[in-house]
């Protein structure tokens, strides 16, 4: 039991980590309503790799990591200068579009490196269980840093995220403060993807949050439930990956994924209950 | 001339594929549900996936059967249609979109645990991502458009109740009758519309299909038929340059196609950019 223990330390430490800044991020991912701005950046970041490849590079060579950081930025900051007074065409959609062009120029350019399609389904699973201390020490301290960065600017990024129709500042104001959170935040992504998946960091994005939205407004609340949320979803469904003989990750995910439908369908009853019982009253 | 008789059939496929998706997208992108047709398609191959362990518990002899297989896609689909109508709910505070992504995320990573496959990449819709319309047949193509007549011909005779439906999404009161109803069939509908499609495209170019033309004709125009004139005239040429191109250069058709709608998107935006410059010196004037 002890060795089990040892042996899971770090995919556990790892997790948690993951689970403390992703919860925080998806709660402004939610409340934009771009659900899928992380699977578009993990697949942004594949076609960088493969274009560093093309470009005559090793795999794995620090020259490929920096073209992908580079052309991950650059794509990510056209997202951000889309952002509009008056949206015509809204940000999940250009999500869409982007995702869709890049996985269609993957798909191009897989043709033209020995086995290319590989690094269009590599962002799918990850290695959580492999996950080695050196790369959990450079997450917290890059996280700790970003962390850092979105806590000075905590306000503005919130007040944007709040504002569903029009701008809180000027237009270029804004999309400053939108290029400093897509940048941070695709950083994030692209070092979370290769350890979780692309659906384990999805997951955790997604779920904490939406289970939190589910029975508070208040961006308080709604964190601090979502890190609880998250970072139990993440050891309880480690355990039962490991006493049910199940892979990690996929476990974390139907486990989290479940429980945002479990506390929705429980909401609705709930509601519908009271408001039964009101209407009950008022009848008699 | 044989090249041109060889290309007829994927063209007259993408044609119908356009006409139908390219409707389809404009209820997609007014509700702001993007990524429903990937979400969709994954939860049907998860049905596919069940139907697979069901006959290896009741120890069958592994054969082709491929109705049991399409019936339990088109379970789950509907399964899906249901939970996206009741979760879509005021006292729901999350997006719809977020519902659809967890139950994508769901739905592949229990494809995983399902076929207890470690490492999950194969189970993943990646492998249809593409599709193959280049090597469409004739009974394919059929059967696609008793699909496309029967959806159309319904959502035609009914389009004000399912304008409607998606109209209440930005919060109109409409004054629909059962509007949950109407919802649940739009879900199903498109349900059945998107396996069939991504049968015979590929989701990706479906996913484009959906989201592209539409995209630019919400740039130029609000009336529903203008946008699906729009919409279908985008699709229609990027896929015919798209087909040609990948004839020519043997390059994959799907993406071929998707970069000509990406660049229809480009050529649109800067359109618009120009007509509203004008526009503008005209008022200054």
């Amino acid at each position: 039991m002890i060795d089990n223990l040892l042996f899971l330390a770090a995919p556990i430490t790892v997790s948690i980590i993951l689970a403390g800044i992703l919860s925080y991020l998806g709660n402004h991912i939610l409340t934009r309503g771009i659900i899928f701005v992380d699977i578009a950046v993990a697949q942004i970041a594949a076609l960088g790799t493969m274009i560093g490849l093309l470009l005559g590079f090793a795999e794995e060579s620090a020259n490929v990591k920096m073209i992908s950081y580079i052309f991950t930025i650059a794509v990510i900051s056209i997202f951000a200068l889309t952002k509009f007074k008056k949206q015509v065409i809204s940000q999940e959609a250009i999500i869409g579009i982007i995702y869709c062009l890049a996985l269609g120029t993957a798909m191009l350019l897989a043709e033209r490196i020995p086995g290319g399609s590989n690094f269009i389904s590599k962002t799918i699973t990850g290695n959580l269980l492999w996950v080695t201390w050196k790369s959990v020490l450079s997450c917290l301290i890059m996280f700790i840093l970003i962390g850092i960065i979105h806590v000075i600017f905590r306000r503005h990024f919130i007040k944007i995220s709040d504002s569903k129709n029009g701008l809180p500042y000027s237009l270029w104001k804004t999309r400053a403060y939108e290029l400093l959170f897509y940048i941070t935040f695709s950083m994030v992504i692209v070092k979370a993807v290769p350890i979780g998946g692309v659906f384990f960091v999805f997951t955790l994005l997604i779920a904490p949050a939406a289970a939190a939205t589910l029975f508070t407004d208040s961006w308080k609340k709604r964190l601090i439930w979502s890190w609880i949320i998250g970072i139990t979803g993440a050891i309880a469904g480690m355990y039962l990956s490991f006493t049910m003989n199940i892979s990690n990750a996929p476990a974390i995910v139907t486990l989290l994924g479940l429980i945002v439908f479990l506390f929705a369908f429980i909401k609705l009853a709930t509601k519908r209950i009271v408001s039964h019982n009101l209407s009950k009253e008022k009848g008699s | 001339m044989t090249g041109l008789e060889f290309m007829f059939a994927p063209l007259v496929a993408s044609l119908l594929l356009i006409f139908i998706t390219v409707y389809f997208g404009i209820h997609v992108i007014e509700r702001e549900i993007i990524f429903i047709d990937i979400a969709l398609a994954q939860i049907a191959a998860l049905g596919s996936a069940v139907s697979l362990v069901i006959k290896n518990i009741s120890g069958e002899a592994a054969g082709h059967d491929h109705d049991s297989r399409t019936l339990l896609a088109y379970l789950f689909c509907v399964g899906a249609a249901f939970l996206f109508t009741i979760l879509k709910n005021k006292k729901i505070r999350i997006p719809l979109e977020a519902v659809i992504g967890i139950a994508y995320a769901v739905a592949t990573t229990s494809a995983v645990i399902i076929l207890d496959k470690g490492a999950g990449s194969d189970v993943h819709i990646h492998d249809m991502l593409t599709g193959s319309i280049l090597w469409v047949t004739w009974p394919q193509i059929i059967r696609l458009s008793v699909v496309v007549v029967l959806t159309g011909g319904f959502h035609y005779i009914f389009r004000e109740r399912f304008r409607k439906v998606t109209l209440s999404y930005h919060g109109v009161d409409t004054g629909l009758k059962n509007p949950k109803l109407w919802d649940f069939i739009f879900y199903m509908t498109f349900g059945i519309v998107i396996v069939e499609a991504v049968n015979i495209g590929g989701i990706l170019t479906i996913f484009a299909f959906l989201i592209i033309p539409s995209s630019i004709s919400a740039l130029f125009a609000k009336r529903w038929t203008t946008r699906i004139l729009i919409g279908f005239l985008v699709g229609g040429i990027s896929t015919l340059l798209g087909l040609y191109l990948s004839w020519n250069m043997d390059i994959p058709c799907s993406p071929a196609i998707i970069l000509f709608l990406g660049a229809g998107l480009l050529v649109a935006v800067g359109l618009r950019a120009i007509n509203k410059l004008f526009s503008h010196q005209r008022q200054s004037r």
